[in-house]
């Protein structure tokens, strides 16, 4: 099953980097990065996870050898990571917002003052 | 005692041979020799070879304008600085197997050091603010670009050729590139530096900026570019790095491939150098300046880039090879 | 350990510029408040670094620091850790310098600019992150470091944002460098996934040992996304945007801090995380890009007609010789390497300087409409001219020592490995380095030379701040240039002696034995850094004897009344000789253009230079299609060689 989980975690990964080539609308771009994200976040939580194992909250007299539980450090990074991923949306949809102020257009073939 | 005995050597050294005094005379004799052999080859009677010398003071005496558009120091300073860098290269090529400071540069420091007094023509002309200035170090900084290329593949084959006998591999040091010719021989006998030997030749008028590679101060044209605004004291001195470029260069010709000759007596030896460059100047100066007429700049360029690097490139390979 | 003790500091540098953003965003509201603050924290940091010179340089230490005290325990390395040997130490220090400099600088150059709190509080932040990075043991803590560091970057990017294309370069920043952060957090997160650990030192020891075709993508993706932040060949271009955009305090830390914590990482992974810089291949791909960036770079920085974008290509063509110099996998090449990152980050902060001080003086940066400014800016025009002949290799400046090294190192493994390719290197090296004489020169006839525009006659040279920060820089040019065997000795060739004793670096971290124990055989051999030059360069004996020689000609010449010269005193006097030559017309204004300078050059090479132009076509898709083809190409060599 978990299989599936690193197969989606890529479709996702690439997918969002085939929008942020091919599609030429700011916002859309913003959406590409957004899916990549996604697709990060899955992938970090699916090797994190152990089939069976329970969450990874305990207090020291209830941990022993025995526990089992799924890895917590990767949830600790996919809680990083979805942070960060946040701040990339809000600080891209801000500059959006700018730049469509400034050229009067979303279309990144026409944002292109600096070039050559 | 004998510290201030070395010192004074060494002040000899710099001042007198082969310093100041040497590159003065015979860079200025270099360059009369070569207006002569030009004016005969070309059925004109020329001037005296002399002549540098009294253009030189006559000069000397001229009035010197700083136009009202010029940097001041670095319009005035840049001619000095030049001057005085070629005659610290000269200092660096060994005289045979004689060298003044061992141990202090190599010939890529020399690719370098010979870019001093290029940027310092180059920075007082644009200092001038002249239009033609402007026009002329663009060319110049061509011209130089398109003499590198070779220059660089003409040291690394020496450098591999002398470093393959020297079981270091490589070498980039002048004093070994001596050694080595002194031990076995100029390098010109080895068939495979003979192609690098003849692109170094045609490189000197480049490095030089002589005809048919003067595009950078091409008088009828952008009335000597760098030198536009230039007159008197200033002029005289860029005369002078002109005449004593054609020593440095030619003489470096000769430690690079004609090593190994010498005698081993400081007087002799600075003689027969004298000799070499001015056989090396007759032939890759004069005689090409006679027979060509001045190229434009981008041909410059592309003549560099093709045809003499690749012949420098052939020795390279042939070098690589061991051959 | 005491509070005081020396194995504190790295966490101290880290800490005191993160708290200094912190405090500039609540008390920075009074001007002199939030200089002092910033100067503090960036001064504080910078001595913390330089007291560990000393233990960790010169006796070779390594400290290895655990946040809160958690050791490893059973063999696994749970805690955050910082690890500084001396190749962290060297970049920290370059980093502190540049930040400190930088700093002061800004105090003059921001005055007038609005918001300089958030300013200040995002340089802080962009500081620390790059501290962060080059001293953190931790590979998923790099990461963090490198997102703090892009998004302040790229905040700052967009700073001014009126300016030209401001916005627009921080957004296909952000773009670009977003793709390559996330490379690098799927990268960490494949390297976990494999052997359970995130600490740089345990990962050095696993990995070699457990290469598998997750790990293989895993150096690829690693590989993109630092190379993203070091802006190597194809990420140039964000590069070019960004420094054309950003206040050239700012340039000063992208070129200078930013693009060495890019180089930093790919050391970092190609010799400690995966040893694979004795494979051939490797070194190959390393070259070949640090040959791209160099040489694609200076082409196009020959044909820009802006002052600071000029001199953001030749940045990235500048970090082409690091990354080449680098991937020779020499001791002479890794030192060669090293030296010239400090220079990078020396000389290259001096001209993005002096770029901002005309920026500041004349309200604008393009070569076409500049021109004679050294008659109003003489010092900032000798500063520039001390950049430009540092960054070109001119004697006696510092990049000439770094690059003569590398000239060496790359000929030297070509003789060695008998590949007649790095011959080609050390050629594309020596022409590159001319070539970027040639597109200073250009930059020096239509900035400060020339003839000066009617609007640029009332300008003023910079203030003493501005012109102070620009010294040290200068005086660093010409002191490392000077003594290139004191800068061997103590700063790269510890550094370049770090980066092949990775087993001590595994072992200060997991405790001594553990690498022998989990690698056993495979355990790389210990390399002492010893190199012998094949040519000789002796700056100080050279500029002794041109000193000599200078004062003689002066001497000379003015016996002969070389200074006694007539000009122009005073603007009623004008008599015509003092006008300029124009073939006895009257004397006007006419400035040879910037973009028409080398035209017999370029005019050989049109038909690339107009391929280039077009394929930089300031499309972000473009860029962003660029990054997925490099690494996919980089993905498939990988898993092909390693």
């Amino acid at each position: 099953m978990i299989l599936m989980n690193y197969i989606v975690a890529f479709f996702l990964i690439c997918l969002g980097f085939y929008t942020v080539v091919t599609k030429y609308n700011l916002v859309k771009t913003v959406i590409g990065l957004s899916i990549a994200d996604y697709g990060v976040n899955l992938l970090i939580i699916s090797i994190g996870f152990n089939p069976g194992g329970t969450a990874p909250i305990f207090t020291w007299s209830e941990l022993n050898p025995n526990s089992f539980f799924v890895d917590p450090i990767p949830q600790a990074l996919t809680l990083t990571s979805i942070v960060i991923g946040a701040c990339v949306t809000a600080m891209s949809l801000a500059l959006v917002i700018k730049l469509e102020e400034q050229y009067g257009t979303l279309d990144t073939r026409e944002i292109r003052r600096l070039r050559g | 005692m004998s510290t201030v005995l070395t010192a004074l050597q060494y002040l000899g050294y710099i001042l007198i041979f082969p310093g100041f005094l040497f590159c003065f005379l015979a860079g200025m004799l270099l360059c009369g020799i070569d207006r002569k052999v030009v004016a005969k080859m070309q059925k004109r009677v020329g001037p005296p070879v002399l002549q540098p010398f009294y253009d030189f003071f006559k000069l000397l005496g001229k009035e010197t304008i700083v136009p009202a558009a010029a940097s001041k120091v670095v319009f005035l300073g840049a001619p000095l600085v030049g001057f005085a860098a070629l005659v610290v290269i000269q200092l660096f090529i060994p005289v045979f197997s004689f060298t003044v400071f061992t141990g202090v540069a190599d010939v890529i420091v020399i690719l370098y050091l010979l870019l001093i007094p290029a940027m310092a023509a180059i920075l007082g002309g644009a200092a001038s603010g002249s239009p033609y200035a402007g026009v002329g170090l663009s060319r110049e900084m061509v011209t130089i670009i398109s003499c590198e290329l070779p220059l660089v593949l003409i040291l690394l084959a020496v450098g591999k050729t002398v470093g393959s006998f020297l079981g270091t591999g490589i070498t980039f040091s002048l004093t070994d590139i001596a050694a080595y010719q002194a031990a076995n021989g100029s390098l010109i006998t080895k068939a495979s530096m003979i192609p690098a030997a003849i692109a170094m030749l045609l490189v000197i008028p480049g490095e030089t900026g002589n005809h048919p590679f003067d595009a950078a101060e091409a008088e009828t044209e952008i009335c000597e570019g760098l030198l536009a605004e230039y007159s008197g004291a200033p002029l005289a001195v860029y005369k002078l790095t002109h005449a004593v470029k054609m020593l440095t260069l030619t003489s470096l010709f000769v430690a690079l491939f004609l090593g190994g000759i010498g005698t081993g007596i400081m007087l002799v030896d600075g003689i027969i150098l004298f000799l070499l460059c001015v056989v090396l100047t007759i032939l890759t100066i004069s005689l090409v300046h006679a027979v060509t007429a001045r190229m434009k700049i981008e041909q410059i360029f592309k003549y560099y880039w093709t045809v003499v690097s690749g012949l420098a490139l052939i020795s390279l390979v042939l070098a690589w090879y061991g051959l | 350990m005491s509070m005081l003790s020396y194995q504190h500091f790295p966490i101290y540098s880290i800490m005191v510029l993160f708290l200094g953003a912190f405090l500039i965003v609540m008390l920075g509201r009074n001007k002199a408040v939030r200089n002092i603050l910033a100067l503090l924290a960036v001064t504080a940091s910078f001595c913390f670094l330089a007291a560990l010179v000393k233990p960790v340089m010169i006796n070779g230490e390594i400290i290895a620091y655990w946040m809160g005290g958690r050791a490893p325990a059973g063999g696994y390395a749970i805690g955050i850790a910082l690890e500084v040997d001396a190749l962290s130490l060297f970049f920290g220090l370059l980093v502190a310098t540049a930040v400190l400099v930088s700093c002061i600088y800004s105090i003059q150059y921001m005055s007038h600019d609005h918001n300089v709190r958030e300013y200040y509080t995002l340089f802080l932040m962009l500081s620390g992150g790059v501290m962060g990075l080059v001293l953190s043991g931790d590979i998923f803590n790099m990461f963090i470091m490198v997102e703090i560091l892009t998004f302040a970057a790229v905040a700052l990017t967009a700073f001014r944002n009126t300016a030209k294309g401001a916005l627009e370069a921080a957004f296909k920043y952000l773009v670009v460098g977003s793709m390559g952060s996330t490379c690098i957090l799927v990268g960490t997160i494949m390297l976990y996934a494999q052997v359970h650990t995130l600490n740089f030192a345990q990962l050095s020891a696993l990995i070699p040992g457990n290469l598998n075709n997750a790990t293989k993508l895993a150096f690829a993706l690693l590989f993109i996304g630092f190379g993203t932040k070091a802006f190597i060949v194809p990420f140039h271009p964000l590069a070019a945007d960004a420094h054309g955009a950003a206040p050239a305090s700012i340039s000063v830390l992208i070129s200078g801090v930013l693009t060495k914590s890019g180089i930093y990482g790919i050391i970092r992974l190609s010799y400690f995380l995966f040893q694979s810089m004795g494979l051939g291949t490797v070194q190959f791909m390393l070259v070949f890009f640090g040959c791209m960036s160099m040489f694609i770079c200076v082409t196009m920085a020959l044909a820009q007609h802006d002052f600071k974008r000029l001199l953001a290509f030749h940045s990235i063509s500048q970090i082409g010789y690091v990354l080449t110099a680098v991937g020779l996998c020499t001791a002479l090449g890794i030192s060669a390497g090293l030296y010239h990152a400090m220079n990078h980050t020396l000389f290259k902060g001096l001209l993005f300087l002096a770029a901002g001080a005309v920026l500041h003086q004349t309200g604008t940066t393009d070569l076409d409409r500049l021109g004679g400014l050294s008659k109003k800016m003489p010092w900032t025009t000798v500063l520039f001219l001390i950049g430009a002949f540092s960054i070109s290799g001119i004697p006696p400046f510092n990049g000439f020592a770094s690059k003569w090294m590398i000239y060496q190192a790359t000929y030297e493994k070509a003789v060695e490995s008998g590949n007649i390719g790095f011959l080609l290197v050390t050629i594309i090296a020596l022409i590159t380095s001319v070539l970027t004489l040639a597109s200073f020169v250009k930059v020096s006839q239509s900035v400060f030379f020339g003839q000066l525009p009617k609007e640029y006659e009332n300008v003023k040279e910079v203030s003493f701040g501005m012109r102070f920060a620009m010294c040290i820089f200068a005086l660093l040019c010409v002191v490392t240039g000077l003594f290139p065997n004191l800068v061997t000795k103590y700063l790269t060739e510890p550094a370049a002696n770090a980066v092949f004793n990775v087993t001590n670096y595994i072992n200060s971290m997991m405790g001594s034995g553990y690498a022998e124990s989990v690698m056993g055989e495979s355990l790389p051999a210990v390399q002492t850094c010893t190199f012998v030059e094949v040519g000789c360069w002796n700056p100080v004996s050279w500029l002794l004897v041109l000193a000599i020689a200078l004062l003689a000609v002066t001497l000379v010449a003015v016996c002969g009344k070389y200074d006694q010269v007539s000009e122009n005193k005073g603007a009623a006097l004008t008599d015509s000789k003092y006008d300029l030559f124009f073939g006895g017309e009257e004397s006007v204004y006419s400035q040879v253009g910037g973009g028409d300078l080398f035209w017999g050059f370029k005019h050989n090479w049109r038909h690339y230079f107009s391929f280039m132009h077009d394929l930089h076509s300031g499309i972000v898709n473009d860029y962003a299609l660029w990054a997925v083809v490099a690494l996919a190409l980089v993905t498939v060599f990988l898993q092909i060689v390693l």
